[in-house]
């Protein structure tokens, strides 16, 4: 994918619309517009450069969860008329759309990941939409249990170099991947330690809070579990524990540089039982090897910093060097142009940040 | 026939059509389906993906909530009025 001239597009969900900041091509200065989809909890947003066009999961307290569309950043929004919607007799009703991923295909296909946890695609940029039928019937479903958050598809990962591949992760059931665009689903939560349960190493009722590759290197996965950080080298067959001198095994967001396979960004928390930055001051984490070392990235960031950053409102761009940014549930958005090692506040009081996204222009 | 009062929060999917008149129908559901096939996507928005009645919203038959009635399933005779509103949420 062409990275354009450097601008970039921040989309930032929030629990009252979107907001969105485009850079000058140094990513010093943002012009923010927004709020757009006023009133409306966004909790995710992408942007489709193939047909440039602006997604945005929304939902309204009264009327339901669907998908709209900007052709001109935001301006103006298309909802769909034909959202995603379980069948009838399913007994299921899509609570949330929690994740909206562009294909890599040059062919309009998205997919979305719902709650209750479903895949769903669109096969015209986004307006009308089928589940996924392998997983409404999967054998296991009537087995899965939600995570804190609900039974959520909370995470997509698709690479352009394994077209047939789709990853998944659902709360808290585990990672699943399809080999064969959807057709059939297989768990992928080996030596996941689940901890919470009789079983410690499940095939499935694993809690993934999210998933992230470099697209360089699409065999390779990084995951921010309940109770550990991993590493997959093989897809996803098989899993290494790669805390090693982390604070803490637990935290949501988790991000890939774009430009280093190895350089894996986290923001762990005291715990599952607290939820909060440790020691009340938040901090990003990264490592430059894969995950044997570990340091902190908090130039920049307050010092007490009690944010919660939730696990969809943390990213990398695809810049050089790598560009980061995070948004919290109190409305602050942080960015930094030199892979975390300097922050800056970008925005403040904005309403509480459901999800970050970034494109390049 | 019945009327239909809709709320202005739908107008995007009515086209600013806030009353309208329909040849009488058995009961809610088959109203909103009616609805629906006119205003497309304005069902789902009324009613969830198994045609229930969202939590948030209210469907009053002449002064009666529907939700103290048959819900969707709830009878409509010719000249009722019925009402499609937000409920009120918080405050």
């Amino acid at each position: 994918m062409a990275k354009g001239d450097g601008r970039q597009i921040l989309m930032v969900g929030t629990r009252k619309g979107a907001f969105v900041f485009t850079s000058d091509s140094g990513r010093r200065s943002w012009k923010l517009s927004g709020p757009e989809l006023k009133g409306n909890e966004t909790y995710h947003m992408a942007y489709d450069r193939r047909s440039r066009t602006m997604l945005a999961s929304v939902s309204s307290s009264h009327w339901g969860p669907t998908v709209a569309k900007s052709k001109d950043l935001g301006k103006s929004w298309k909802v769909s008329r034909t959202p995603p919607k379980f069948p009838k007799g399913s007994g299921l009703s899509v609570a949330r759309i929690w994740q909206i991923k562009p294909g890599t295909d040059d062919d309009g296909v998205v997919y979305a990941g719902v709650e209750p946890a479903c895949l769903f695609r669109s096969d015209d940029g986004g307006e009308k939409w089928t589940v996924n039928e392998a997983m409404l019937n999967h054998k296991t479903r009537k087995k899965w249990q939600p995570g804190g958050g609900g039974l959520c598809l909370h995470t997509v990962v698709l690479s352009e170099r394994r077209p047939k591949r789709i990853l998944i992760a659902i709360s808290a059931v585990g990672v699943m991947r399809s080999d064969d665009n959807g057709e059939t689903w297989g768990f992928k939560n080996k030596r996941l330690l689940a901890d919470f349960q009789p079983e410690k190493y499940p095939e499935f009722g694993t809690c993934v809070h999210k998933l992230a590759i470099n697209q360089s290197k699409p065999d390779t996965i990084f995951q921010q579990n309940h109770t550990g950080v991993y590493r997959s080298d093989d897809a996803g067959d098989d899993w290494k524990d790669i805390r090693n001198n982390l604070p803490s095994r637990f935290g949501f967001p988790a991000t890939v540089d774009a430009n280093d396979s190895e350089r894996f960004y986290l923001a762990p928390l005291e715990g599952d039982f607290s939820r909060i930055p440790m020691g009340g001051h938040f901090a990003v984490w990264a490592t430059d090897n894969g995950g044997k070392e570990w340091h902190k990235l908090d130039s920049g960031i307050p010092k007490t910093s009690y944010f919660t950053v939730l696990r969809d409102a943390m990213v990398t761009d695809q810049g050089e060097p790598c560009g980061l940014y995070f948004g919290s549930t109190t409305g602050q958005l942080f960015a930094s142009r030199d892979q975390g090692n300097k922050w800056e506040k970008i925005a403040d009081g904005l309403p509480p940040i459901l999800s970050v996204s970034v494109s390049s222009a | 026939m019945i009327r239909v009062k809709l709320t202005a929060q739908l107008k995007d999917w009515t086209n600013g059509v806030s009353s309208l008149e329909m040849d009488t129908v058995p009961d809610l559901q088959s109203m909103v389906r009616k609805l629906d096939a006119r205003f497309p996507g304005i069902g789902q928005r009324i009613v969830d993906d198994q045609e229930k009645i969202r939590t948030h919203v209210n469907i009053f038959v002449n002064s009666e909530n529907s939700k103290d009635l048959q819900r969707e399933m709830t009878k409509l005779r010719d000249g009722d009025t019925v009402h499609i509103l937000p409920s009120v949420a918080g405050g």
